[in-house]
């Protein structure tokens, strides 16, 4: 026993390496980089995928007697009837804010590190961080802004109005986009780079009248031809070429959450869509969870005879991975229409509770590869360049209802399908091509807001009232912060 | 020699030369006389008073006297409970009074305190000793279930019969919930010392210091009460050498109640598979054990010494679950230097290899169709090794999970302690101690390759983990004890150092060529190729330093007092906040000396306040440090990404203090046959320790652990103990100890910097279908355990749910939840019973707990007719047969869960032998434990939950992975050889 160690109290650490001796290396900084888009693995994970598809008219979470119940949250989302304490918007908030504060960290941390190559980090960082705004400002609207990390503790931010989330987002990206490099290669996939900074700035542009009142159709076909014009990205011949296991080729990819089952787990649809049983179709490693579905009249929006989008559905008897073995629901209701031999119906007998475990067809858009976990290895395209044709096409026809360029440019995204042409445009077959196009990317409900068809009744939910179209600020951050206000409604 | 014993010698000598003399004269005659307490001179009524070597003999009446005929040479007996039994010769007289010796020995007990020792009497906080030969008996395998109901205050409670769990042990209740809500155990003067290193049958005493008073002097670690356990030591004089054997019977005692085959099949709307299988039958069995303990013992006036050896093979109910357990203990003391040295060795090694099989197993046991076989020689199951398996959620056949898997551990702890007390001068002592523990777990856990639960997914799956931890502890102290006039004086000052390190890796990965190497070979894992092998390792320490003073005196044999101060530091704390002060105070009067009242021997009254911290549970909170938080895309790859891990840094973190009052009163009464204790408590926890959530942004995560709020918590307790009987051949000797709870009150959970907002709803129901189900509402300023949610009426005529619209806005939604149960216990009691008659012992203990609700969760899930096409259901579904809904959670799934236990009874027999045989001792017994219960509630055990998982916030929800209850029949021996 040392003097010294009579009274010292020092912690020793052994297996966790302090902030402060953290930065000596540039392996360091780009490891540092990462946690700020590794907060992006969470966004189908539920995160982003509940509230974008979920609440919308495509997709539905049916209670199927003691499954999927869950306090009735998934019915409520359908039907918008969503609280404070549903968890779902929740999980929303904490991942943007997650995102959020990880761009603040390193932003405060590379400042103060005073290394050059870290200044090259500042801008991408920014406009990552302005796209976690985006969200926050499509999902809930009105929201703190908080932009540095080095904050008293009880620093309480307040709600900042959805106008002015957007003009800080906008003037975000503005600021930072020319710092951004516009040589798209394998060194910035799944990274921020020029054009994923127009993309998010069409995204904020397309829907500014919503977010403001006022539209910005200029301004947002100029970030679209900045895409479109710089000839980097193209249509793959083959639709479902987008969402196969090893879809990183793509052409349309623009960003894209880089999805791995080692690496980056998060991609979960196949867990929460398929049955029981389905684990026997794809050689699963897991039990699928038997929730996701489409809704039918989503469904039958695609012509399955001449549209190949609609292979997107798993419908029907199923089979075992030798494609011969039917696969047995052993727990079928006696009320089933197939009985026993699993059989995906695209009709629901009911929201709940007690829909049949084997109604609803299911999401299958996104490749599910032989022996796959429940972390998919797909990367999903955040951004992806059918979704800009479809935008620009959309602000063309906004423009002037009658432009040619706009009925080309959906015809163009309808032919790769091998779908009939349009002769003419009018608003509804605008939607549904983005609702067939874009379907279970995330964009439904933002697409059915802007068209003013999110709060239409629909298969077992009634007409909702408009301040449904921002969801509410997570009871927990309200009781935590005395300074946030409420969205209306709530 | 004593001067007594040679008295005695001289008398003896004296009877036998008037026994000569007066030989040729002897006749009855008839005796009278008076017996007296040496107490206060009171006649004694009741009295025995028997003729030695004969059955006659006569009572006392109610003034002390007595007529006996007895020969002029005859020796008569006289006894009287709570007095020393006097042998008195009657030499030809015709009158006798005598006084009867009261025996004090209860108060002269040896009651052990923190850094040393007290008689009972002089004690002035809340401490209770339970010696040896009080402790449960039967089946022991944990020192806990000694004390389970011995003492007042003190709740030890296990949910079902699993051999291979941990008891919570809470005392007083709950005065924290954030950090360590069990007590602190140490072990021969070595706090933190693992429960496990000491053999139940190597314990000779436990003591409980109850009150803040007591346990201050222990500090940062007391403030959920101490417990000190010490272990038995050789005495000087003969070597001894006993054995202690039983073998013990263990058997299902209560499963849950779900649907028969027939009762399934007559239900409706299952499926029939056509067999019938008892699941729980078939995934359990008669669980036999066999326990050894030998020791030996001895020792001079210079050294003594006690070696004991202790195996244990243990069965659990459940199959291929269970452990075998060898420990050994050295306790060695030596005295040197003109016997002013004493040096005392422990050293104590324990082994054990636990089978832990797997509790999910209860689960699915619960729910598996009882129309299917367990087995089908189909080759369509060949791909799960024959076992038969269905593809529903959640839903894998029991028998297979706990046959084709491996989950186990292997334990290996060592802990040696030296203390060196050296006497300075006449009282003054100094004495130093270092203690070591070091303990290493390793574990392999293997999923076959043909296991539907888990396993076939990944083609085997194996995890193997090694867990190390150790600790070592400095202490030194000085001790002076002197008495000037009427002034007794214990003075204490001391120093402790403590330093924990813990460190481990371990790995998983599938992928197998074959079954064969189970988790032993984890490189032949395929996943280490493909990348889903993951691995990891760890390491991380901690430091306590303390110094500590305490005075302790006594005025006269009448006022005591002690006061102690400890001024403790912990690593786990920012730079600023490392060092609390923690004080403690208490005095006592023994009333009985001031005043007398009739028939009472003995009281004092006792009041202490004292202040005990608590420390967060884990280390490097003021720290913010780096870890891996996933991969990132980095250039057409992935790299590791690295942020900040765990919670948000809180540097300010200080020490969670709980001050608490305690008054309480000691009596005996009855010439010392009526022993008894009250206590009352209050106490007041302020900076809890806690995981809160904070807002996100501006925080990094959205949780910090924060010093937060105020927790109240008070009670009031008794114990007596009553010798009801002590005649010849016959003694009877209830104990009776109770503790009434009166609340825990969460006053608040917020400060000024974080509002936790009135109330949150936590403790999700979960999966299937009832997720995002809250089961507890914690209410600021309102008592702790609120079960919560909608009030069941009935069921509709469309077979729905009918629930209470407690708003009467005609909706049934979340505003329509109150509370509809709590979870913690109002009254719990302990009912002792010991019985002698001849050479059979005899004992018998109740042990009851009231006044909690519980969720049965197995009912919230399976109780609804309609699960039935998916799953068995439970019996009670016939009680709502109507209902058409699928299961939705309401107070119909809360039930009271009141108990009373036959919790252990013993029943033994001493062979008597002859002085010179070379037995000692010759014991037989047999023993049950949990013979009978008493309850209402219809779930397996309706034992406390203290926690859900580890959340102490939730108590009262019985959760499907519980254990089933067993019954155990021991039979065992005691021998002791000279």
């Amino acid at each position: 026993m040392t003097n010294q160690s009579c009274t010292n109290l020092d912690e020793e650490i052994f297996s966790e390496v302090l902030a402060e001796d953290f930065f000596q290396s540039d392996e360091e900084f780009i490891s540092a980089l990462g946690s700020a888009y590794t907060s992006l693995y969470g966004y189908m994970d539920g995160r982003m995928l509940s509230v974008q598809e979920v609440a919308s008219d495509a997709v539905v979470v049916p209670t199927r007697g003691q499954d999927w119940d869950d306090g009735g949250h998934w019915r409520r989302l359908h039907q918008h009837l969503y609280t404070a304490d549903d968890p779902e918007a929740g999980n929303a908030w904490s991942f943007c804010y997650s995102g959020i504060n990880a761009c603040n960290r390193l932003l405060f941390q590379f400042e103060q590190s005073g290394n050059a190559d870290a200044a090259g980090f500042i801008s991408e960082l920014k406009v990552l961080r302005a796209m976690y705004y985006y969200w926050l400002l499509d999902v809930f609207g009105n929201v703190p802004i908080v932009e540095r990390f080095d904050v008293p503790a009880d620093f309480a931010p307040a709600t900042t109005p959805r106008a002015e989330v957007y003009t800080f987002i906008e003037t975000e990206v503005l600021d930072n986009i020319d710092a951004l490099t516009k040589s798209v290669d394998g060194s910035v996939y799944a990274r921020v780079h020029y054009y994923v900074a127009q993309a998010l700035l069409a995204k904020l542009y397309l829907n500014a009248e919503v977010y403001t009142g006022t539209p910005q159709w200029d301004k947002a076909l100029d970030a679209i031809n900045e895409i479109v014009n710089s000839g980097i990205y193209d249509l793959e011949d083959n639709y479902f070429d987008n969402f196969k296991t090893e879809n990183s080729a793509s052409r349309e990819n623009i960003f894209v959450i880089p999805y791995d089952q080692v690496f980056a787990g998060g991609f979960n649809i196949v867990a929460r869509t398929l049955h029981y049983g389905s684990q026997a179709t794809f050689n699963l490693t897991f039990q699928p969870w038997n929730g996701f579905c489409t809704v039918q009249e989503f469904y039958n929006s695609f012509d399955s005879l001449t549209d190949r989008r609609a292979d997107m559905f798993i419908v029907g008897p199923q089979f075992a991975a030798d494609g011969v073995t039917r696969v047995d629901d052993s727990g079928a209701e006696a009320d089933d229409f197939d009985g026993t031999p699993l059989t995906f119906t695209p009709s629901i007998n009911e929201l709940g509770p007690n829909a049949r475990r084997q109604a609803g067809a299911r999401i299958g858009k996104y490749e599910f590869a032989l022996g796959a976990t429940n972390n998919l290895s797909n990367d999903f395209p955040v951004y992806r360049y059918g979704d800009i044709l479809l935008m620009k096409a959309e602000v063309l026809w906004r423009q002037n209802p009658g432009s040619t360029e706009a009925l080309d440019l959906v015809n163009e995204i309808r032919a790769r399908a091998g779908a009939p042409e349009f002769a003419t445009l009018d608003a509804d077959l605008l939607l549904a091509e983005r609702g067939r196009e874009m379907a279970f990317e995330t964009h439904r409900r933002t697409d059915l807001i802007r068209f003013g068809k999110y709060n239409d009744a629909w298969w077992e939910k009634d007409a909702s009232d408009p301040t449904k179209n921002i969801f509410p600020i997570p009871r927990g951050q309200i009781d935590a912060n005395k300074n946030l206000t409420q969205n209306p409604g709530y | 020699m004593s001067i007594k014993h040679k008295l005695t010698s001289i008398r003896m000598l004296l009877l036998t030369m008037l026994v000569i003399v007066t030989c040729g004269s002897v006749s009855a005659q008839t005796v009278t006389g008076k017996v007296t307490s040496s107490r206060d001179g009171a006649a004694l009524a009741g009295a025995t008073v028997l003729v030695q070597g004969t059955n006659t003999g006569a009572f006392t009446d109610e003034n002390g006297e007595y007529t006996v005929n007895v020969s002029g040479d005859g020796v008569l007996i006289f006894r009287y409970v709570g007095h020393e039994t006097l042998e008195e010769a009657v030499n030809g007289r015709s009158t006798i009074n005598v006084t009867l010796q009261a025996s004090e020995k209860t108060l002269d007990e040896v009651v052990v305190t923190g850094y040393g020792t007290q008689k009972a009497k002089e004690v002035t906080s809340a401490i209770t000793s339970v010696k040896a030969e009080d402790f449960n008996g039967g089946n022991v395998n944990d020192p806990s279930q000694l004390l389970q109901g011995k003492v007042a205050g003190l709740a030890i409670s296990r949910p079902g019969g699993n051999p291979n769990g941990g008891f919570n042990i809470r005392l007083r209740g709950l005065s924290t919930v954030g950090a360590n809500t069990q007590p602190l155990i140490i072990i021969d003067g070595v706090p933190g010392a693992d429960l496990s290193t000491v053999d139940p049958q190597d314990i000779a005493s436990v003591d409980v210091l109850k009150d803040g008073s007591a346990s201050a002097i222990y500090g940062t670690r007391g403030a959920s009460g101490v417990i000190l356990i010490t272990t038995k030591k050789g005495i000087a004089g003969n070597a001894n050498i006993d054995y202690n054997g039983y073998a013990a019977f263990e058997s299902i005692d209560r499963v849950v109640d779900v649907l028969t085959a027939d009762e399934y099949r007559n239900f409706g709307g299952g499926t029939d598979l056509g067999e019938s299988t008892d699941w729980f039958d078939e995934i359990t069995r008669t669980g036999l054990s066999n326990v050894h303990n030998v020791s030996l013992s001895g020792g001079t006036a210079q050294t003594s010494y006690r070696v004991s050896l202790n195996y244990r093979n243990i069965q659990g109910v459940a199959i291929n679950t269970g452990f075998d357990q060898l420990n050994g203990r050295i306790n060695l003391s030596q005295k040197a230097l003109n016997d002013k040295l004493t040096i005392d060795l422990n050293l104590a090694s324990t082994q054990r290899n636990s089978d832990f099989g797997f509790d999910q197993a209860f689960r699915y046991a619960t729910i598996y169709n009882p129309t299917a076989p367990v087995r089908s020689t189909d080759p369509e199951f060949d791909q799960y090794d024959g076992y038969f398996q269905q593809v529903l959620f959640d839903y894998y056949n029991p028998v297979a999970i706990l046959e084709q898997n491996t989950n186990e551990a292997k334990r290996k702890q060592i802990i040696a302690n030296i203390r060196g007390t050296y006497e300075l001068a006449e009282g003054l002592n100094f004495s130093m101690f270092y203690s070591q523990q070091r303990q290493n777990t390793i574990g392999g856990v293997y999923w076959d390759k043909n296991s539907f639960l888990t396993g076939a997914d990944r083609n085997g799956l194996a995890t193997r983990r090694s867990d190390d931890q150790f600790f070592q502890l400095f202490e030194s102290t000085l001790n002076y004890n002197n008495t000037f006039g009427a002034l007794n004086l214990d003075l204490l000052a001391g120093y402790s150092y403590q330093d924990f390190l813990n460190e481990g890796f371990g790995a998983t990965g599938g992928d197998f060529l074959t079954d064969a190497f189970q988790f032993n070979s984890l490189g032949d894992a395929g996943d280490f190729n493909n990348g889903l092998g993951s691995v990891f390792s760890y390491k991380n320490s901690e430091k306590l330093i303390a110094f500590f003073g305490r005075v302790q005196g006594n005025i006269d044999d009448t006022y005591y007092f002690s006061a102690s101060l400890r001024r403790e530091g912990s690593s786990r704390f920012g730079t600023e906040n490392q060092w609390g002060l923690f004080p403690g105070i208490s005095a006592g009067v023994v009333l009985s000396n001031l005043f007398t009242v009739e028939g009472l021997d003995f009281m004092k009254l006792r009041a202490g306040y004292g202040v005990t911290g608590n420390r967060p549970n884990q280390s490097y909170i003021s720290l913010l440090s780096f870890g891996q938080v996933g991969n990132f895309f980095f250039n057409g790859e992935f790299v590791p990404s690295y942020g900040p891990t765990g919670t948000n840094v809180n540097p300010d973190l200080k020490w969670e203090t709980k001050s608490d009052i305690s008054v309480g009163l000691d009596f005996s009464m009855m010439g010392y046959r009526l022993n008894g204790t009250i206590d009352f408590y209050q106490t007041t926890t302020n900076d809890l320790i806690l995981p809160f959530t904070v807002p996100v942004p501006p925080n990094l995560t959205n949780t910090t652990i924060v010093n937060i709020g105020e927790l109240t918590n008070s009670g009031l307790e008794f114990s007596l103990t009553y010798d009801a009987v002590d005649n010849d051949g016959f003694k009877w000797t209830p104990g009776i100890n109770g503790t009434y709870y009166l609340g825990t009150n969460l006053v608040s959970l917020s400060n000024e910097d974080f509002n936790f907002g009135g109330f949150r709803l936590i403790s999700n129901l979960g999966s299937p279908g009832q997720n995002n189900t809250p089961l507890v509402r914690v209410e600021e300023g309102a008592s702790l355990g609120q079960l919560w949610g909608l009030t069941y009426e009935g069921i509709n005529d469309d077979g729905t749910w009918r629930f209470t619209d407690l708003n009467g806005d005609g909706q049934i939604n979340d505003e329509d939840e109150s509370v509809i149960g709590n979870g913690l216990p109002v009254f719990q009691l302990g009912f002792n019973n010991t019985f002698q008659f001849g050479n059979f012992d005899l004992n018998f203990f109740f042990r009851g707990v009231f006044g909690h609700e519980m969720v049965n969760t197995f009912r919230a899930f399976y109780e609804a007719p309609s699960t039935i096409s998916s799953y068995n259901i439970l019996a009670t579904s016939s009680d709502i047969a109507e209902l058409t809904d699928s299961p939705r959670f309401s107070s119909l799934h809360v039930e009271d869960a009141s108990f009373l236990k036959l919790d252990n009874a013993t029943l033994g027999y001493t062979i008597p032998l002859a002085g010179d045989a070379s037995f000692r001792k010759i014991r037989l017994y047999v023993a049950g434990q949990n013979l009978l219960t008493f309850t209402g509630y219809t779930g397996v055990d309706p034992e406390v939950r203290f926690q859900d998982g580890a959340d102490p916030l939730a108590p009262g929800i019985d959760r499907r992975n519980t254990y089933f209850r067993s019954r155990t029949i021991t039979v065992g021996v005691n021998l002791g050889l000279q």
